[in-house]
């Protein structure tokens, strides 16, 4: 059945199933004239913003991406899908895939696993949880920029926090800059310092929205905390994981700012956004190279999203 | 009039009106011309045009220059009173300036008339047509292009035009502390090759207790800048003319000199952030980092800081040392009005009185030869250093200033050996090609025959 835009009163087709006619038009009454307008004077505004600002950009990228343009030159030449198959035919696509998938995996689990156990822990009834709920909170509203750069001061491997610290005890101080590998692993733990709080603060809403009745009815039953949790809690808490699950997820693979003050040269922290920054923005001026790969994040970040709503919200149990 | 416009149908026009609109939208570059732009080395004809009364000065302040570019700015605007001009902190570098610089000339808004544009920049916005010979604008107002210091100016011409002017110019210098080479009884002065300094650096490392003999300028930084030193002292280099050589057995000793510094012999580190600092903060007794550091290191070095040449190598001993930092250009997307005053305002940076100011303040070289130094050098000796060193400089390998992305590549495989213990061979031979790939696509097809 065709949905009508505005139509008062409601519509009234009087098609039986085996009827092949055309749907009835209605006339437009005066008034459902004036709600169509008042819809259009709420939406359009709403729908241009929309137009201009996200699908515009997102059209032009993938025009962009069948270029070969240097960022800053008048003149472009039309190569097709030839930015695409050098991206995947070179070293730089499993670098930078691997690098994306274990950035991405690590800090989605690191966040969700650890707020969830702070969340248990400030869903405790005891003294000071206001202020720790706080204190876990903070850094994830606190600029990427000023976080990073405080952190860099507490990794740099000279004069830093941690080297001088583990000098104290007559250790030097791994060289979390320099190295990629620990690059990766340096980014990866302040993004998830960063973030744990969102996570936790989600997590502790779904706990104390927990029907006590249920914990108080399993407790009767002899069972114990871990049980509860585990049995109870967890599953009736999938919807804020399965929230969590595609916010973190979504966020994580578009984390830039750290990455961008900590690794200026993404030397083993280079993720598909920050290689798609440095290719147009860096050093190459690449834009039509980083275009592509701009569109390659935007598939994966659209097929896994496609995935969640469809699989795995199924699996996620509404109390 | 009959409406029949169901929500399936508006949505239908809605979407067909943004991927329209979308479409439109697709600006962009040009498509029909086929291949790349470079700029037009065409005289431009000033004859008759006012110049305009406000321009924008973009600038990343080298050296920490704010505070001296508003005190030119200022005099300029009073031997020019219809001209006013905006200073604008375009970036924290010269990479960040470039990034906002190109993402204007794409937008084709906003430019500035002034734009400062590093070593490894200026080619770029020429083969991207982004900025104009200044040639008819230094004749009209009569600039003394002959008083640069010729391999100052040297630097920013092709095609037999001048594509810039140079501005906060700078080579590497040789920083060591002076207190720890006393306690290790060693002589006042700079190594004369890397062979006396790796002599040396056990017996600073010994006496001065400083984490490092010395450390490499952070790879993020300009690596692929600061290395020449060493390739050319050995006999190697990133490149010769347009031949890339950084696989060559010169190149490659070099770099497996350097690997041993860190991790065979332990007495060098790298810099994670920037080894002025480092070397500043006592961590290490010696570094190599830009003239324009001078001034911030004097002041922020709580001990005596020693000044010299770079170390030679086994196969050169002297012009060891590359040329760098930034000049000023202007872009040709822009109105005549505007760059003749933003020639103007070239004239009268570059004018002697105002380098000695510029060089005063930041510790980057003169760019005129007839600049009074005398009560500069009174104040901060350590500048005739590199006074001096400028007469031993060598220009920069193409690889490096003309390659786009060069530099980061450079730094890359710079990290892999001196950073994860890579092999030199094998990381040269990659870069190699990297390099080679570079040139064929980017750089090639732009170049005059």
């Amino acid at each position: 059945m065709t949905r009508q835009l505005a139509p008062q009163p409601p519509a009234k087709t009087n098609r039986s199933p085996g009827q092949s006619g055309k749907v009835p038009r209605r006339r437009w009454t005066a008034r459902s004239r004036r709600d169509f307008f008042v819809f259009l004077a709420m939406a359009l505004p709403n729908l241009v913003l929309i137009a201009v600002f996200t699908y515009r950009p997102l059209f032009s990228n993938v025009y962009y991406s069948t270029l070969d343009w240097t960022l800053g030159s008048p003149t472009a030449t039309v190569v097709g899908l030839g930015n695409y198959v050098t991206f995947f035919s070179s070293n730089d696509a499993p670098k930078v895939l691997g690098t994306t998938a274990v950035f991405t995996v690590v800090t989605v689990g690191g966040s969700m696993l650890l707020g969830l156990l702070v969340a248990l822990a400030l869903n405790a009834k005891v003294r000071g949880t206001t202020f720790a709920r706080s204190a876990v909170f903070a850094p994830y509203v606190l600029s990427g920029v000023g976080v990073g750069l405080v952190w860099l001061f507490i990794f740099d491997p000279g004069y830093g926090v941690l080297a001088w610290l583990l000098r104290g005890i007559g250790h030097q101080s791994p060289q979390w800059i320099n190295d990629p590998q620990l690059s990766l692993v340096m980014v990866i733990l302040v993004y998830v310092w960063k973030n744990l709080g969102y996570c936790a603060v989600v997590y502790l809403a779904g706990l104390q929205s927990l029907p006590q009745e249920v914990m108080e009815a399993a407790s009767l039953d002899g069972a114990n905390g871990f049980r509860r949790f585990t049995s109870i809690s967890l599953p009736l808490l999938s919807p804020t994981t399965f929230f969590l699950l595609i916010t973190t997820l979504l966020s994580s693979l578009q984390a830039f700012d750290l990455i961008r003050i900590m690794t200026p040269l993404g030397t083993g922290t280079s993720t598909l956004i920050y290689e798609a920054y440095l290719q147009a923005f860096g050093a190459y001026n690449r834009a039509g190279y980083s275009a592509a790969i701009s569109v390659v994040l935007f598939a994966i970040l659209l097929v896994i999203t496609v995935l969640q709503l469809r699989f795995v919200e199924r699996k996620v149990h509404y109390s | 009039m009959t409406l029949h416009l169901d929500r399936r149908h508006f949505l239908g026009l809605a979407g067909v009106t943004a991927s329209a609109a979308a479409l439109a939208a697709c600006g962009g570059p040009s498509t029909t011309g086929g291949g790349q732009a470079t700029s037009q080395a065409a005289d431009i004809d000033f004859n008759g045009v006012k110049p305009a009364a406000k321009i924008d000065f973009w600038s990343s302040h080298p050296g920490q220059s704010q505070d001296v570019e508003k005190s030119l700015i200022e005099k300029f605007q009073a031997k020019n009173p219809g001209i006013s001009v905006n200073l604008v902190t375009a970036g924290a570098n010269y990479e960040e300036i470039a990034q906002k610089f190109q993402t204007a000339q794409a937008a084709k808004s906003g430019l500035p008339a002034v734009v400062v544009l590093s070593d490894v920049w200026w080619f770029r916005y020429y083969t991207n047509g982004s900025i104009i010979p200044v040639d008819s604008l230094t004749k009209q107002l009569d600039m003394k292009m002959d008083d640069f210091q010729q391999s100052l100016i040297n630097d920013y011409e092709y095609d037999g035009k001048q594509w810039a002017v140079p501005y906060g110019r700078s080579t590497p210098l040789f920083y060591y502390n002076k207190d720890h080479f006393a306690a290790a009884g060693l002589p006042d002065r700079a190594p004369k090759t890397w062979d006396e300094f790796g002599q040396w650096a056990p017996k600073l490392k010994a006496a001065s207790g400083a984490q490092y003999a010395y450390i490499y300028p952070a790879l993020a930084g300009y690596a692929g800048w600061t290395l020449q030193n060493m390739l050319w002292g050995w006999g190697g280099g990133w490149s010769k003319e347009w031949d890339i050589i950084c696989d060559s057995t010169e190149s490659v000793a070099a770099l497996q000199w350097a690997q041993d510094s860190i991790y065979k012999d332990k007495w060098a580190g790298v810099s994670s952030k920037e080894a002025a600092d480092d070397f500043s903060a006592g961590l290490t007794s010696a570094t190599i980092a830009s003239t324009g550091s001078l001034l911030g290191i004097l002041k922020s070095a709580k001990f005596n800081v020693g000044v010299g040449f770079l170390p030679g190598g086994p196969k050169a001993a002297t012009n060891v040392c590359p040329t760098g930092g930034a000049g000023l250009g202007i872009p040709s997307g822009i109105s005549k009005e505007e760059q003749l005053a933003a020639g103007m305002f070239l004239d009268f940076v570059t004018q002697p009185e105002s380098t000695a100011e510029f060089s005063a303040a930041t510790g980057y070289m003169p760019t005129r030869k007839s600049a009074d130094m005398k009560a500069v050098l009174a104040k901060t000796p350590q500048i005739q250093t590199a006074v001096d060193q400028l007469a031993v400089t060598k220009v920069q390998d193409n690889a490096r200033v003309f390659l786009p992305g060069a530099d980061q590549e450079m730094a890359k495989a710079a990290a892999k050996i001196l950073t994860q213990q890579g092999d030199v061979k094998s990381t040269m031979t990659e870069l190699k090609a990297t390099l080679e790939g570079i040139y064929t696509k980017d750089v090639k097809p732009k170049l005059k025959a």
